[in-house]
């Protein structure tokens, strides 16, 4: 199951500096497993003891991971995963 | 310890009973003057080409001329006012990107922050006089103080990846904060974590799908000064009465603040305190054996006031960071002390050469150094850090700098001649002590709680404050004004300090005025009155504000139009709007300038200002625009 993951600038030194990476999983967790798999590092920096980083948002297409299943949420096929930076106050 | 008035025993002497538009510099200058125990002595004269013209000296130097000019190029006459500067600049556009009009804020902005940079720059010139500079001028402009209010924006703006396009007419204006009630309340919410938004909307019977479209663009108003919410979220939140939200609030862990005014701000049992005291707090070392070490006289290293002098900084997002980089530009060695694997809005879009453009804006000058603060050993990794510093600066949350063993007291016990600074929110780091520790101190609760959005609302015609980051901005520069007003007193009396400033302290000096007029005390030299005209005009190209103050300027203005202005605007309104349509925005104001009409072409998108050539002296083009820093010293 094809899903393309926008990696973003932070994280491109692990990814070989590849933008967009094809990858497959079933659900986020997968994703990231396969991710960390392939490019040592990545996992670390996206999830703390189970739950993604509170400065980090996964959107799956347009929605933000934490307002579905979180790291469970299910993924179909041509989804694409974007990780970005959060930014809190000022 | 002690609190005391810093610069008791320096003088400033201008022209302070200046006429307007340079009023509201001057009445700024003066309450943040007085509120520093400094002595005023008005003269008769101001330098030709500046819009103000003061001296600043303390008993121990010679006078520091500070220049305080309309434009960055000190060539350009043309005239210019707070709302004209707005627009010059690019913060109506900013502002107006919420609304999608392009409206002044409605406060005295451009000035204040003009009146504090002037002031902090004869502060700063005069530490550099005192450590072995030869320097006796300092010169700051409207222009570049506008600029640098912008500077994210501008960065955001013109990144070399995917820019930036947000300006008012190009965004899809949707329901944004602040919020109303059922029973016509206005207000604000607040979380910095997802969960409580999501518990929050959850059981204000909002689909967890709306919560989670809404969060990114709640979350993102800080940086990109929209926030365009989908309309379920105001029409679920619609149906219930203040006290009902407010209750939901407390058990999903949401803040909530209403839009309160001046006069509502002023009645707090603080205020009156707060506003005599202006926007910092020092508490001075006195105790034995804690006079400074010689370090206090350090040499300057360099060619500006600040440089040998050396900051730690541990601060995130905006306010605390600005204040950093107000030093950097001083010529400080600032240290940004962050979390291991670094500051993660260095990956916030839109990115420039690997960073984000944003995140650069306020802390390229700086040398970034990673330590878990969190940790025994990175603790004591900032105690050596600051052993050998002459600032140690922090925004953190109140109360975490006693769970972090970096309390002003944990660390002036290791260097007495530390300036222990923070930049917070509200007004103190005693959060048992604080009724309003419930709340995150961020901008936008700030604006709702001091009086500032409603303020803003009121002239603005919107429902409340500003989505530009009005207080994050000023704070930053009172908080470096703070520290460096530490570092003068230092040199001259030996000691070290704690400086607190604040959001709230922002808030206030913002409002100084208002609340002098609110606690009914003996008239100023404040002559305000509100403008004939001042206005944004459509042309056949462009936009172009123009403002009149007094009739020598409407009568100016009807001579270069050839038509009749009575100064009951009302009538000539409509004239006025077809007549601008027969020129573009350029060849108005061309013409207006020369007539001695205050106008400007109103920016509309940020990237546009590069290439205005009176502004091009406090840019510098790269790998996104950056803002130069806004003081001249000779």
């Amino acid at each position: 199951m094809p899903i393309t993951v926008n990696i973003p600038t932070i994280l491109r030194p692990l990814t070989n500096n590849q933008k967009r990476i094809e990858i497959s999983g079933f659900n986020v967790l997968e994703v990231i497993d396969q991710l960390e798999h392939q490019y040592p590092g990545v996992k670390e920096k996206l999830i703390t003891e189970g739950e993604s980083h509170s400065f980090i948002n996964i959107y799956v297409n347009d929605d933000d991971i934490r307002f579905g299943n979180g790291l469970s949420t299910q993924l179909r096929d041509g989804d694409s995963l974007t990780i970005l930076p959060a930014v809190a106050g000022g | 310890m002690s609190m005391n008035r810093a610069l008791t025993g320096c003088v400033i002497t201008g022209p302070f009973e200046h006429h307007a538009p340079e009023l509201a510099i001057a009445s700024s200058l003066l309450y943040q003057s007085a509120a520093l125990g400094i002595k005023i002595e008005p003269s008769e004269s101001s330098s030709e080409n500046a819009a103000l013209s003061f001296e600043f000296k303390t008993p121990h130097t010679t006078p520091i001329i500070c220049d305080v000019g309309k434009w960055s190029d000190a060539s350009r006459q043309a005239l210019a006012t707070e709302n004209i500067m707005q627009a010059a600049c690019g913060l109506m556009s900013v502002h107006g990107r919420a609304s999608g009009k392009y409206r002044p804020l409605g406060l005295n902005y451009v000035s204040t922050l003009t009146a504090a940079l002037a002031l902090l720059g004869g502060v700063a010139a005069s530490i550099g006089q005192l450590r072995g500079l030869s320097v006796g001028h300092s010169s700051v402009s409207m222009a570049s103080a506008a600029l640098l209010s912008l500077g994210q924006y501008i960065a955001g703006a013109t990144a070399s990846e995917s820019p930036e396009a947000l300006f008012p007419g190009t965004i899809s204006h949707g329901h944004h904060p602040p919020f109303v009630s059922l029973d016509g309340v206005f207000f604000e919410l607040e979380t910095l974590n997802a969960g409580p938004w999501q518990k929050f909307w959850t059981e204000i019977g909002v689909s967890s799908t709306a919560a989670g479209k809404a969060w990114p663009a709640f979350l993102l108003r800080y940086a990109t000064a929209i926030s365009p919410l989908p309309s379920e979220l105001s029409r679920a939140i619609s149906n219930l009465t203040y006290y009902c939200i407010s209750q939901i609030c407390s058990r999903t862990g949401m803040s909530i603040c209403p839009l309160r005014s001046v006069d509502d701000r002023a009645k707090d049992d603080d205020c009156q305190h707060v506003w005599h005291q202006g926007p910092w707090e020092f508490v001075f070392e006195t105790s034995p054996g804690g006079r400074a070490s010689s370090r206090a006289s350090t040499r300057v290293t360099g060619d500006l006031p600040l440089s040998g002098f050396t900051i730690i900084e541990s601060c995130r997002r905006i306010q605390g960071p600005l204040a950093g980089h107000l030093l950097a530009l001083l010529g400080a060695t600032v240290i940004r002390v962050e979390p291991p694997g670094g500051d993660p809005l260095r990956g916030m879009p839109p990115m420039a050469e690997g960073c984000s453009a944003r995140f650069d804006a306020l802390n390229h000058l700086k040398t970034i150094r990673e330590v878990d603060i969190k940790s025994p050993a990175g603790q004591a990794e900032i105690k050596e850090l600051v052993r050998h510093a002459d600032v140690f600066l922090h925004n953190w949350a109140p109360g975490k700098a006693v769970l972090l063993n970096l309390d002003d007291e944990d660390l002036t016990s290791i260097n007495r001649s530390l300036i222990y600074a923070y930049a917070a929110g509200w007004a103190t780091d005693r959060a048992a002590h604080c009724p309003l520790s419930s709340m995150p101190g961020t901008d936008f609760m700030t604006q709702a709680y001091s009086g500032i959005a409603k303020k803003v609302a009121e002239t603005s015609g919107t429902h409340g404050g500003s989505l530009f980051t009005v207080l994050d901005v000023l704070g930053g520069v009172v908080a470096a004004q703070g520290i460096t007003i530490a570092l003068l007193n230092r040199c001259l009396n030996n000691v070290g300090a704690k400086v607190t400033s604040s959001l709230m302290g922002a808030a206030t000096l913002l409002c100084a005025d208002d609340f002098h007029d609110v606690y009914n005390l003996p008239a100023t030299t404040r002559k305000t009155s509100k403008s004939i005209i001042d206005k944004i005009y459509d042309t056949k190209q462009g936009k172009i504000a123009v403002e009149c103050c007094d009739t020598a300027t409407l009568i100016r203005l009807a001579e270069v139009l050839e038509i009749a202005i009575g100064t009951e605007t009302a009538d000539s309104e409509d004239n006025l709007e077809v007549l601008f349509l027969s020129r573009t925005a350029t060849a108005w104001a061309e013409v207006l300038e020369e007539a001695r009409v205050p106008c400007a072409v109103v920016i509309e998108n940020l990237a546009d200002l590069q290439n205005i050539a009176y502004l091009k002296a406090s840019l510098s083009p790269g790998s996104y625009t950056s803002v130069n820093s806004p003081w001249s010293f000779r």
